[in-house]
């Protein structure tokens, strides 16, 4: 024990005198808050000018008044006198927001109680520009199918059987946690893989590349308790890594104002001691896991680069099961509870919609456990190999 | 005392290391069959060219591999089936100083006493001692990154020498040094000598070789090809230098394995 204890601090001063990863920590920190401020700030940002913008809108054919006079308003300015061809070469050049065309027989068509056209030119890219003029034609639709019923006498409601209630028990936390409990594995697995990647590659192909690995062979020390060491510093770093990437997420909601309240509010409920505990508990196998996959790998390199070659298919093996968790249909059940990473990342959006049953989640954390001591195991019988060591 | 007996390392070639070597052999002998005798108070020298063979010797004898065939004992301890045992009396240095950059000497030789299981006190005592010995106070708490070569090979001599083990190899010791750090170590070795330890030093410097060798052996192609005590060594000479003579010795060697 004592020996591994003494490793593990060795390993630990050397980790954290490297520049390189204080500011690997630093960007876990700082760059998810650094993100979500971005795109909410610029999403917010966007939102607003586009709702506030006025919309510069030409009526082209032969208007009827009732028409022309639902738009009067500041939301919109009416360019008159244009013919279809300006108005679309205006609209093309982005100085026009959408023509509005009506034919010669639209006043009389629609006064005849039959159904006039109404032609809507307008570039998609803007998506609030068809949404608003959308919603003046129908306040008018509206309003015209009231004076014709009026006229023949009949109650809207005869027309209107029946009218659809939905009322949503789905609370927020469900809501968001299915969609943040998909996003939220992609940071702090990648994170954690991430953290135990470099130092694994520094502990083990590094210690061969510079011939250190000789010298703490010929210790009386027992390789296992050399090599438990290094993965348990391999194994720590990425752990940090990934806290501090929750804590990044937990730190932006905290101090963004742009995030909507009531998704803030809900992020605040999810991220509770409860979900942190319930995800340390599955990230603490994880990192371990990690950690003895990473050694296994990088003590066949001789060095760095070669390390760095060996290990780049991992992120891609990593980021496939995160990925699955989020395709629709793929449910946490007792096959899915076995597959490592899916299982974390789908008990991942189940502690967070507030649904995960715990046999289900003992089962993942069991399985975990199992998977990261299998593996070191392997990483111990890799590292006892002359030919791996030397 | 160290006893080599029938020592072979054989290596099994990959296909991509046969493509390299440009041969169809399924196995290299790195050592071949190889025995001799170290004893206390003594410097059993060990001399052949690049890719003879005393490296992968000297590590055999260190514990970090394991030999094909044969036994190694290190004071009558085998290094396969007691190897911790051998691994507590012996202290292993190389001519490349293999430290950790972002370590202190200081806090490097704590870590290696606490890999020998030694008490915190005893790392004291001895780190004191060493320290002394080798004038590293005054560097002792930077970081080996920051110090010079000659700095480095005393931190990684002091590194070596913590569990003050009965047994020191040094192989190349003194390759790429400065004179005045590769006299401390010629100076460090007569020391050991003269506290009764088991010495096998290996080197290219004929120089060292004459004058701290008491018995030398030439390794050429994994084989042993001579061994006896230097002063018949020298008494062969004929006129020649060492060097000559050694260079004689190897080449006969190879033309002749050549042939085979």
């Amino acid at each position: 024990m004592q020996i591994i204890v003494s490793v593990l601090k060795k390993e630990l001063i050397c980790q954290l005198r490297d520049k390189r990863t204080l500011v690997s920590m630093l960007i876990s920190i700082l760059a998810i808050p650094l993100i979500l401020f971005l795109t909410f700030k610029v999403q917010s940002n966007f939102i607003n000018k586009e709702n506030n913008k006025q919309l510069k809108v030409a009526f082209v054919g032969e208007t009827p008044s009732f028409l022309e006079d639902k738009f009067k308003s500041k939301q919109f300015k009416i360019q008159s006198n244009l013919s279809l061809v300006e108005g679309l070469d205006a609209l093309h050049k982005d100085s026009l927001d959408a023509i509005i065309e009506t034919n010669a027989k639209f006043e009389s068509v629609v006064d005849a109680q039959q159904t006039g056209t109404i032609n809507v030119y307008h570039k998609s890219e803007s998506f609030v520009t068809l949404q608003k003029i959308t919603a003046q034609i129908d306040a008018l639709k509206s309003q015209i199918v009231s004076q014709r019923l009026s006229k023949l006498a009949i109650d809207e409601q005869l027309i209107t059987p029946i009218v659809i209630n939905p009322i949503d028990l789905t609370s927020n936390q469900e809501k968001f946690g299915k969609a943040l409990g998909g996003f939220l594995p992609y940071i702090f697995v990648l994170t954690c893989l991430l953290g135990c990647l470099y130092p694994s590659i520094e502990l083990i192909t590094g210690e061969k590349e510079k011939g250190t690995v000789e010298t703490i062979l010929t210790t009386p020390a027992s390789r296992f308790h050399i090599l438990f060491g290094k993965i348990l510093c391999i194994a720590l770093m990425g752990l940090t890594l990934a806290i501090l990437s929750v804590s990044g997420i937990l730190m932006g909601v905290k101090f963004i104002n742009d995030i909507p309240k009531e998704i803030s509010e809900t992020l605040h409920q999810i991220l509770s001691l409860k979900f942190l505990i319930m995800l340390f508990v599955m990230l603490v196998p994880l990192s371990l896991f990690f950690g003895s996959l990473l050694t296994a790998l990088v003590v066949r390199a001789k060095t760095f680069k070669e390390a760095q070659s060996i290990t780049t298919p991992v992120n891609l093996v990593v980021v496939f099961p995160v990925a699955m968790a989020l395709l629709p249909g793929v449910e946490l059940n007792w096959n899915t509870a076995f597959i490592p990473i899916l299982n974390l990342s789908l008990a991942t959006k189940e502690i967070i919609a507030g649904t995960i049953e715990l046999p289900y989640y003992f089962a993942i954390v069991f399985s975990l456990i199992l998977l990261a001591l299998a593996t070191l195991y392997y990483s111990y019988k890799q590292y006892t190999k002359e030919s791996m060591v030397l | 005392m160290i006893d080599v007996k029938n020592v072979t390392k054989k290596y099994t070639l990959t296909k991509k290391q046969q493509k390299e070597l440009q041969t169809n052999t399924q196995s290299v002998f790195a050592v071949n069959n190889v025995s001799f005798t170290c004893t206390p108070g003594k410097v059993f020298s060990l001399l052949g060219p690049n890719g003879a063979g005393k490296t992968t010797l000297l590590r055999m004898v260190a514990t970090i591999l394991k030999p094909t065939e044969g036994t190694i004992l290190v004071n009558n301890k085998s290094t396969i089936t007691n190897a911790t045992e051998v691994q507590k009396s012996i202290g292993f240095l190389t001519g490349s100083t293999n430290l950790y950059d972002k370590l202190t000497p200081q806090e490097t030789v704590t870590y290696f006493g606490k890999l020998h299981g030694i008490s915190k006190s005893g790392i004291q005592q001895r780190t004191q001692l060493l320290f002394d010995q080798l004038n590293i106070h005054e560097f002792s708490t930077k970081r080996i990154s920051q110090l010079s070569t000659g700095m480095k090979q005393k931190v990684s001599i002091a590194r070596s020498m913590i569990h003050d083990p009965d047994v020191v190899i040094f192989d190349e010791p003194t390759s790429g040094l400065d004179v005045i750090t590769a006299n401390s170590i010629i100076e460090l070795i007569k020391q050991c000598k003269a506290a009764g330890k088991t010495i096998i030093f290996s080197s290219h410097i004929m120089s060292e070789v004459d004058l701290l060798c008491d018995e030398l052996a030439i390794i050429n192609h994994g084989k042993i090809i001579y061994n006896d005590a230097m002063d018949n060594f020298r008494m062969q000479l004929n006129g020649q230098s060492l060097t000559e003579a050694f260079i004689d010795i190897v080449k006969n060697n190879t033309l002749a394995h050549q042939e085979i």
